[in-house]
């Protein structure tokens, strides 16, 4: 009898313990399912993208090079001046006996040859 | 010295003439006038030389492009004797330093008001200078233009 009465009352505690358990955790979801309760979340800030191995340092990025004149400027502006005076020589000699011939006479400047 | 734009005067009036004037030293690299400046006074070289450039853009650079050198007894800057009274080109001394004479418009047409027949001469003699200026450019371009049509036809 006595073992009987022991087995009952725990069986009664052990209900006891599950509908408490029961009751805690049925009453955490719904109060999360709540949209007010929710704690208003921080502004995602901009971010600079992702990398990989960010430790790293990064690379600049790349500069187109330069482009490689033939000849320095100095030298160009020097041949554009012996062209301009080989030219003022052609013309010169154009208008002191001006024929077709002296007009479009070829010119010996580099410049444009 | 004799200039250019003094040619048939009496030597009593080309003497008049450079009394207008006053004597300037050009530093060697010193800009006598800028292109687009206002013209008031033109120059008569009367040592050293004067480059007359261009601007021109050369591989993305203003560059100034020498167009024309004047000698002494030459005459620079006669765009102050004709509207709109604006330098078109850009004139410095050479590589080494130049002396003009600068002859002011206003008492230069004064003179010529009182001496029409000083001014006439100095009207043709201004005309000649131009005139050449013109020639020798409109050859130029020309040449040029047949070198263009010459690349583009091949």
């Amino acid at each position: 009898m006595e073992m009987l009465l022991m087995g009952l009352c725990m069986s009664v505690f052990g209900l006891g313990i599950a509908a408490l358990a029961f009751g805690a955790a049925t009453r955490s979801e719904s109060s999360n399912s709540k949209p007010n309760a929710q704690p208003a979340l921080p502004l995602v800030q901009a971010v600079a993208p992702a990398h990989f191995f960010s430790d790293r340092v990064a690379a600049p990025p790349p500069v187109p090079p330069a482009p490689a004149w033939p000849v320095p400027i100095e030298v160009l502006l020097l041949q554009i001046e012996n062209h301009v005076r080989m030219e003022q020589a052609a013309a010169e000699s154009f208008l002191a006996c001006p024929t077709h011939a002296q007009l479009h006479s070829k010119t010996s400047s580099p410049f444009v040859n | 010295m004799t200039y250019e734009l003094l040619n048939g005067l009496t030597s009593a009036e080309a003497d008049e003439v450079l009394g207008l004037g006053t004597r300037l030293l050009v530093p060697a690299g010193t800009e006598l006038f800028r292109l687009g400046d206002p013209a008031d006074r033109l120059f008569l070289t009367e040592r050293g030389r004067i480059r007359l450039t261009l601007p021109m853009q050369v591989r993305g650079r203003e560059e100034d492009i020498f167009v024309e050198e004047r000698s002494p007894g030459q005459t620079v800057g006669w765009s102050a004797l004709i509207p709109p009274y604006r330098f078109t080109l850009t004139a410095t001394a050479s590589l080494q330093e130049a002396k003009v004479i600068a002859l002011s418009r206003e008492p230069l047409r004064e003179y010529f008001a009182a001496n029409p027949a000083a001014g006439y001469k100095i009207a043709l003699n201004l005309a000649v200078v131009i005139g050449h200026r013109l020639q020798l450019f409109q050859t130029m371009w020309v040449r040029e233009m047949q070198r263009t049509v010459e690349v583009r036809s091949v």
